[in-house]
């Protein structure tokens, strides 16, 4: 077992996961503490679960699943307390259509900034399903899944997202 | 002469640093991968969830029911 971890189960799971659902959590939330607090519930929430896992899904999804619903319930704290954020679509009917040509980063430096800026003039359905789609571990299917929604659906919003994304990221150089 | 040999390395230097950063994705999906794996997990996350997991009761023994029929 790994120093330090009292499960080398924990640990395993900790060690192939972790970056996949910090990254959601921190993307999806915005906020690095936030982000920490969500993946640490997250892995101790499994851990704590892990008997009850069936195997229906592939771990990552079943993770996944988990961190979906605490950030969504962080946000919803959070928002109760603050504003709203826009639907992501507003961008976009005021943008000439240059959001199928390629995204341009001459600074990888601030490009964290410049996605976080992005993602969170999104709506928080097109923020999910971007950062669940940019994982090339998830099938469609299993996106549907997470997100209650049918393949379909989630091709079609995926493709609205996308073209939202591009427009707010130009917007943000 | 010696300094503007300098300059001119300097400037070759900034413009070879630009060429190097600047890049070109497709579309979101790679942007997003990039940005993914350009993200490190804090360590203090795998400390705190080391702790926490100290705490947490033993996970409940299978009865020798459920070990025989495989449940």
């Amino acid at each position: 077992m790994p120093a330090g971890w009292v499960s080398s189960e924990l640990a395993a799971l900790y060690d192939e996961h972790s970056r996949a659902i910090f990254y959601l959590a921190l993307r999806f939330l915005g906020d690095p503490q936030k982000a920490e607090d969500a993946t640490h519930d997250v892995f101790l929430k499994a851990f704590r679960r892990l008997e009850q896992f069936r195997g229906d899904a592939s771990v990552r999804t079943w993770l996944y699943r988990i961190a979906i619903n605490r950030c969504q319930n962080i946000c919803q704290s959070w928002h109760s307390r603050h504003i709203y954020a826009d639907s992501g679509d507003a961008v976009l009917e005021n943008t000439a259509a240059r959001t199928d040509s390629p995204l341009r980063v001459l600074e990888t430096k601030e490009l964290g900034q410049r996605i976080q800026h992005t993602l969170d003039a999104l709506s928080e359905e097109y923020r999910l399903l971007l950062l669940l789609v940019a994982d090339e571990e998830l099938s469609y299917e299993e996106i549907a899944a997470l997100v209650g929604q049918s393949a379909d659906a989630v091709r079609g919003k995926l493709h609205r997202a996308r073209k939202a994304f591009a427009a707010h990221f130009e917007k943000t150089v | 002469m010696k300094q503007q040999t300098k300059l001119a390395q300097k400037q070759e230097s900034v413009a070879e640093q630009q060429t190097q950063s600047a890049k070109e994705f497709p579309n979101s999906d790679e942007l997003l991968r990039f940005d993914a794996a350009q993200t490190a997990v804090p360590p203090e996350i795998a400390r705190r969830l080391q702790k926490s997991a100290v705490r947490l009761p033993p996970p409940p023994s299978r009865t020798w029911w459920k070990n025989l029929i495989g449940g």
